[in-house]
């Protein structure tokens, strides 16, 4: 699968890896992924997101991918599902991290240098890859670049996608200036 | 507007989808607290048969989710 890849979407799987090291995960998970594009630089992801004004913002999303691992990786959509049911997540999260630490929920370890084994990509993270994929693939591009996984993240449900919406990234909006008005258009390079 | 008010309104409506939404997530978040609870049982010297018991499930189920950590 990787063959077809760019050197910038490469990049950004390494990237992902080299987070989801970085944060005591024991796999790569799509905000892994979310992480590394933020990174880039040059590259077109990194252009569609200047061009979306996330540059300047980069550290609210961090902010809030981080929030969202404390809840136990959950969107805010699935909080408030939980809150018809009467569950009030927020209050979950305090009581376990009053007695296990910060972050005891993420799913993280705090002993980040010990899990040292080779760190598998997740179901989530896979999607995304395979996601890409496939939009390269709807839009005829021979390669698939790291916008391609960028447009994968805005459409897969889950926190990067409720994230970046909140941030004004959409697969509408990264489409728009990625390929021109309507996404009809396509980009030249 | 957003997701989550249109969600907030349709909860009302007994739509499926909060409610499948809902289990999703609640299983979600209970794997994570199960795993919080194995940890920190193992740092206090708890044995996997001890833990499997008091999660009603065999000692090799939970050892073979968690002994490798």
């Amino acid at each position: 699968m990787f063959e077809r890849f760019t050197q910038d979407a490469r990049d950004v799987v390494r990237g992902a890896v080299a987070h989801g090291r970085r944060s005591g995960s024991q796999c790569v998970d799509p905000e892994h992924l979310l992480l590394a594009l933020l990174d880039r630089e040059a590259s077109r992801a990194s252009f569609a997101l200047a061009a979306l004004g996330l540059t300047e913002r980069r550290e609210s999303v961090r902010q809030a991918l981080d929030a969202a691992r404390r809840r136990a990786g959950l969107t805010r959509a699935e909080a408030d599902a939980l809150a018809g049911l009467g569950i009030d997540l927020s209050a979950i999260v305090s009581r376990v991290e009053e007695a296990h630490g910060v972050g005891a929920l993420s799913g993280d370890r705090a002993d980040k240098g010990r899990w040292s084994g080779r760190r598998s990509f997740s179901r989530g993270a896979k999607d995304v890859l395979e996601r890409a994929l496939r939009a390269a693939v709807a839009r005829r591009d021979r390669h698939v670049g790291d916008e391609h996984i960028l447009l994968a993240l805005t459409t897969l449900p889950g926190v990067p996608a409720e994230t970046l919406a909140d941030h004004g990234v959409t697969h509408a909006s990264v489409t728009r200036v990625l390929y021109g008005e309507g996404g009809e258009a396509r980009a030249a390079g | 507007m957003t997701e989550a008010t249109d969600l907030a309104e349709r909860a009302g409506d007994r739509d499926p989808r909060v409610g499948l939404r809902a289990v999703a997530a609640l299983r979600r978040l209970l794997e994570q607290l199960e795993a919080v609870q194995v940890r920190s049982a193992r740092h206090q010297g708890w044995s996997w048969q001890e833990i499997a018991a008091e999660l009603g499930v065999s000692r090799q189920a939970v050892h073979k989710k968690y002994g490798r950590q």
